[in-house]
């Protein structure tokens, strides 16, 4: 007996062993050995013809090879199941260097994108954004600025006109007089003007007759040009990074006094290229205008200009994107070409 | 204006290069545009005669030139000049000089020949001002030219030149003398103005000789005339030249060059008439007569618009005023007596009538920006006293001058505070008086009715200083000096307050300066003097609440979702042209025909402000598509203009709307894709995703009309009356006028309608606790029969437990009769309050069945 068991051990053990590829086989070796009618069931069925002494000795050994009969089965099987899975997996196998399923992306237009990013920085320093029309009357535009007719300075924006008194408006800071005439008691203001502005200018790598400006208006007590410059030199860090200088130089306007330009330090060679295709070597790039505004633009549109004081900015949205995102060539903002937008 | 630095410094020592000068300059608010060095590019170009001149053996244009340029051996340089003859003295360029105009000159052979360098035109050496022969020529120096001597010296280019580009409120910058005076205080140095004195050596007076007559006061301030007699013209000496050249004035005779030179030197523009040909010995400013006749020195006949300021005679109009004098008066060989006008125009009359005649000169330019009344006399005397001391004319006695309202000396209060609290600085007081005295501004204290505030200021100043005062000697005195030193710290609180900021001062402005006529100005110039560089910076005390408009937040949205949504968002220009309305098929008769018309557009091309978007996106497709950009997905949210009337009387209605387009491929090129093309139905999903995010909804689609679309292919999305979008295909005849042969889908909004219609509140929905029932129902209906109609009748009929309907299939063909069509609805029931069970929607199901029976005829699929 215990012969014969040591033998279907090793047969089974065996005949495992052999198997390398076929589960079902795995299968029908455990039905064999050990099923209902296999052979160790067989062997077992033998036992009740054992004395009572061996009995127990015998069933031990019958179960110690059951175990390790299932033992080798269940290897096996691990075995094989792990083998057939990776022959899976290897015959799935696919070019992974195939680029992936696109889909379409829109864009913000790079004007959208930079005007963003100026109206953040104000609204976060407390400026509201107001708005007016782009057609305007002349008296919004020019007059109630200090810009009376025939004033030389009008030279500078030349205008489509509608009819004599209406004009596309050359600049957002009609809105600034309109806010302030919409105000009373000298209520204190922190605005800026988006928008599109027109002039007639013909159209090439760096002027086009229509554009977008933001305009900047603070009204209050005490407001200083000192307050001015510190108001813009923050905005410039702010839009230019933290290592951007900014330098003013006195200039004119007829709606402030003082005025003055403004120059950032050049985002692309920093002043270190003297023959810097950006700033041309002078490390200075014009970016605004501003001032402090004029007593008789308080006056005409209702502040007392002994109570108040204010100062302005204006700047040009499509300077600072060309700028930004180093574009050599205003029109392309214009020309709408995907191959544009889809860069940013 | 531009001056060169030889001119400056005939008045003032300047120790600086020209570009530090430059900078100092422009720092100060007189921007220097660009400055032109010193003969650049002439280094190495020296004068030389040509002492030898041979025909080449091997051409028929080049000459061989043996040059003497002032040393030892002679020099061989081949020309293919045809001017040069030998004797001239010529500029030549030696081998290594790097030309103005980028010619680099190295050592060559032309035609076998050695040539050892070249010989110069006025245009190979930029000269600007040079006689018309030698532009193209060599330029033959005078015989006179010392040889071997570097040619910049003797063309006097061994200097350099600023070009200014003043701001319009500086007029008295447009001036050698006026850029002194600011050099001085820039600079620090005592400017030495020449002394201006005229000898009357002839015995006539001027008043007998020439009347002068003001008939238009308004346009005209002053008239000052001076005659000269015995008049010799011959060319002005070499210095005034040199000068003149530096200024970019061409030199043309003696009388000529000075009344340019005074100009440019004093800033008051003069004219030369030559008395014989004035008739009736009188000289009138007075407006032109409409259709009057002006004949002017570049001999051509204008007539006048009528209102226009002319200088005449008795006869005629002599000139317009400022702007271009007269032919029959102006100064020839024949010229024997010459009247000298300097006279001070009306800026805007000035500016209207050059304008108007096309026509900027040096003259104009500078009565625009307004020359200083003041100075007629002054100009006129040194314009006398230049031509008697070239021996040019001899001066009469007096000077005729017309001067009907005194120009008043501008007067403007301020306080030392005044100035430091606009400017947020706080500069010493001394400091912004020495200033405003450097600048020419007559500065004294005076005594005026202190304002209740400035009482109050000076009372707190006092304060807070004796306070502080009070507690530094009470800590370290006894009780008696503390009494003995605080009367003294009171007595010089009293003097400071007086002295210190608080006094207002009164500054008599220059009357030069026409830019400055209050405090605010005076406030500029200590700033601009002091240093922009050198102000504080400091930011606006006090917090406001940053925001935008609810309408700005929402266009924003618009953006962000389209753009989400796979759309370029485009910027393109407010212009358009009938053309486009045509092109659009827009109705004769339709209200968008009706654009605002500019009157001076740029171009022929854009004449009119948009009325829709649809012209401008359409155009941005065409350039794509020419470009090859297949798939194009533009979106543009921008205003359109309607007139309230034609002609336009007022301003315009502006309309902020949205459009959208798309075209080409439904997903990228790529090579997971099929590369089908975009539909109706990408559009309008576009539509509709877009309302979803901003929260329009209830609305209903139904087909509808647009000229620009397919009539088959256009839907109006709509809510209650009010049309919210409109969506469709370009008719085809459309696409065809734009260049277009593909399918184009497009849809329009108005941003303020959607606005109205978004819902107001955004609430949260509890998820359902119970379990949905669905029901698939499959029909047979007409083919015209719309699908949204079907839906409307189911969801009306579905009982209470209907929750909503969404079509999935859309079948015709072959499997069923051509004009039918099948379509299939998913059916969704459900409650809040329990599981439904089959029968509720079984129920439902019978009822949605027989009204799309009885309502389309529909028969259910099997």
């Amino acid at each position: 007996m215990e012969n014969k068991i040591e033998e279907l051990r090793k047969s089974a053990s065996d005949a495992i062993k052999n198997i390398t590829q076929d589960l079902k086989e795995l299968d029908n070796l455990r039905v064999k050995f050990l099923g209902k009618k296999g052979e160790l069931t067989n062997l077992l069925r033998g036992m009740s013809q054992l004395s009572a002494e061996d009995r127990p000795k015998i069933g031990k050994i019958v179960n110690e090879a059951r175990a390790e009969i299932e033992k080798l089965l269940a290897e096996k099987n691990s075995e094989l199941k792990a083998k057939e899975l990776q022959k899976k997996l290897d015959s799935e196998k696919i070019d992974v260097t195939l680029p992936g399923r696109k889909i379409f992306q829109g864009r913000l237009h790079p004007l959208t994108l930079t005007l963003n990013r100026v109206k953040e920085i104000f609204i976060q320093m407390g400026y509201s954004v107001e708005e007016g029309p782009e057609v305007e009357t002349d008296y919004f535009n020019f007059e109630a600025l200090n810009l009376p007719k025939d004033h030389p300075a009008r030279d500078m924006q030349d205008s489509f006109y509608i009819t004599e008194e209406i004009l596309l408006r050359t600049q957002t800071s009609p809105v600034q007089a309109r806010t302030m005439q919409k105000n009373s008691n000298n209520a204190p203001i922190r605005m800026i003007a988006p928008g599109r502005v027109y002039r007639r200018d013909d159209y090439d790598a760096s002027h086009s007759p229509m554009f977008t400006q933001v305009e900047g208006l603070v009204i209050d007590k005490n407001i200083t040009f000192a307050d001015l410059k510190g108001t813009l030199d923050f905005f410039c860090k702010k839009i230019f990074g933290d290592s951007a200088q900014i330098r003013l130089r006195p200039s004119f306007f007829p709606f402030t006094e003082p005025s003055t330009e403004v120059d950032v330090s050049c985002v692309m060679c920093k002043g270190e290229d003297e023959h810097c295709k950006v700033c041309h070597g002078s490390g200075w790039l014009e970016i605004l205008g501003a001032g402090m505004v004029h007593p008789k633009v308080l006056e005409m549109s209702g502040y007392d200009s002994s109570k108040v004081s204010g100062f302005a900015f204006g700047m040009g949205i499509e300077r600072i994107a060309m700028l930004s995102y180093g574009i050599d060539d205003l029109r392309y903002f214009f020309d709408n070409d995907t191959r544009f937008l889809n860069q940013f | 204006m531009q001056v060169s630095t030889k001119w400056l410094k005939d008045y003032i020592e300047i120790n600086c290069s020209a570009d530090e000068l430059a900078e100092k300059f422009t720092m100060a608010g007189i921007p220097v545009e660009n400055v032109i060095h010193a003969g650049e590019g002439l280094e190495k170009v020296v004068t030389g005669k040509i002492e030898e001149l041979t025909p080449h053996p091997d051409s028929d244009h080049l000459q061989i030139c043996q040059m003497n340029i002032g040393e030892k051996d002679l020099l061989q340089i081949v020309t293919g000049a045809s001017n040069v003859q030998q004797g001239q003295i010529v500029p030549v360029a030696l081998v290594g000089a790097h030309l103005p105009n980028g010619q680099k000159i190295s050592k060559g052979k032309l035609r076998g020949v050695v040539s050892m360098g070249m010989l110069c035109s006025s245009d190979e050496l930029k000269i600007e001002v040079a006689p018309e022969d030698y532009v193209k020529g060599i330029y033959i120096l005078p015989e006179d030219t010392k040889i071997g001597v570097p040619v910049a010296e003797v063309l006097g280019m061994d200097d350099d030149i600023l070009e200014f580009e003043l701001t319009a409120n500086r007029g008295d910058c447009f001036s050698v003398f006026g850029l002194i005076r600011e050099a001085a205080v820039l600079l620090g140095e005592n400017p030495n103005f020449p002394e201006i004195k005229v000898r009357e050596d002839d015995e006539k007076n001027s008043a007998d000789l020439i009347e002068i007559k003001i008939d238009a006061p308004d346009l005209c301030s002053r008239f000052s005339a001076r005659v000269l007699t015995d008049v010799k013209l011959f060319p002005s000496p070499k210095w005034m030249q040199e000068r003149l050249e530096g200024a970019g004035i061409r030199a043309i005779n003696n009388v000529v060059d000075v009344t340019n030179f005074v100009m440019v030197e004093l800033g008051q523009p003069m004219h030369a008439y030559d008395y014989d040909e004035v008739t009736g010995k009188v000289l009138n400013a007075r407006r032109a007569v409409e259709g009057e006749q002006l004949h002017t020195l570049d001999d051509s006949n204008r007539l006048a618009k009528g209102g226009e300021l002319v200088i005449a005679d008795a006869e005629k109009a002599a000139g317009l005023a400022g702007v271009m004098g007269g032919f029959e008066t102006e100064i020839t060989e024949k010229t024997k007596t010459v009247v000298l006008e300097a006279a001070s125009f009306n800026s805007a009359s000035i500016r209207r009538t050059s304008r108007a005649v096309g026509l900027h000169s040096e003259a104009s330019g500078r009565f625009e920006r307004g020359v200083n009344s003041n100075a007629t006399v002054t100009a006129l005397d040194r314009a006398a006293q230049l031509l008697q001391d070239m021996g040019a004319c001899k001066v009469c006695k007096g000077i005729v001058d017309v001067y009907p309202v005194q120009k008043n000396e501008v007067k403007v209060q301020f306080t030392a505070k005044q100035i430091n609290d606009r400017l947020g600085t706080s500069l010493p007081e001394e400091k912004i008086l020495d200033i405003l005295k450097n600048l020419g501004f007559k500065i004294s204290e005076i005594d005026v009715e202190v304002e209740p505030e400035r009482v109050f200021d000076k009372i707190s100043f006092a304060a807070k200083h004796l306070a502080k005062s009070a507690k530094e000697l009470s800590e370290n005195n006894t009780v008696d000096d503390f009494v003995k030193n605080i009367g003294s710290t009171v007595g010089e609180l009293i003097n400071r307050s007086h002295s210190d900021s608080f006094t207002t001062y009164e500054a008599v402005v220059p009357d030069w300066r026409n830019d400055v006529t209050i405090m605010e100005d005076l406030s500029e110039e200590v700033a601009r003097i002091y240093g922009f560089d050198k102000i504080p910076v400091t930011l606006p005390k006090g917090t406001q609440q940053g925001r935008q408009s609810k309408i700005q937040n929402f266009i924003d949205k618009i953006k962000f979702v389209l753009s989400n949504l796979g759309m370029n968002e485009e910027v393109s220009f407010a212009f358009t042209h009938p053309d486009t309305f045509d092109k659009l098929q827009i109705p004769a008769d339709s209200e968008l025909r009706k654009a605002v018309p500019i009157m001076n557009p740029l171009t022929d091309e854009f004449p009119l402000l948009r009325t829709t978007l649809i012209g401008s996106i359409l155009e941005n497709a065409t350039r794509n598509f020419s470009r090859k950009n297949e798939d194009v997905r533009l979106f543009e949210v921008a205003p359109v203009f309607f007139p309230k009337n034609l002609p336009v009387t007022e301003l315009p209605d502006e309309v902020q709307k949205l459009c959208g387009l798309i075209m080409g491929r439904k997903d990228p090129k790529g090579w997971t894709q099929n590369n089908s093309e975009v539909d109706f139905y990408d559009a309008k999903g576009i539509v509709e995703e877009l309302f979803e995010k901003i929260s329009v909804e209830r609305y209903t689609v139904e087909a509808g009309e647009h000229f620009a679309m397919h009539p088959g292919k256009t839907a109006v999305f709509k809510k209650g009356r009010e049309i919210l979008a409109t969506v469709g295909e370009i008719h085809p005849k459309v696409a065809e006028n734009f260049g277009i042969n593909k399918k184009i889908f497009v849809f329009e909004a108005d941003i303020e309608t959607l606005m109205k219609s978004t819902s107001k509140k955004f609430t949260f929905e509890n998820l359902p606790k119970y379990p949905a029932i669905s029901r698939d129902l499959a029909i047979l209906v007409d083919k015209n029969i719309s699908a949204g109609e079907v839906e409307k009748v189911i969801a009306k009929s579905a009982g209470k437990f209907f929750k909503d309907v969404t079509l999935f299939d859309v079948y015709t063909g072959e499997r069923i009769s051509a004009d039918k069509k099948s379509l299939a609805f998913a059916i969704k029931f459900q409650s809040n309050e329990r599981t439904l069970k089959d029968e509720d929607a079984d129920d439902a199901f019978k009822n949605i069945l027989s009204q799309i029976e009885k309502n389309f005829g529909a028969e259910l699929r099997s």
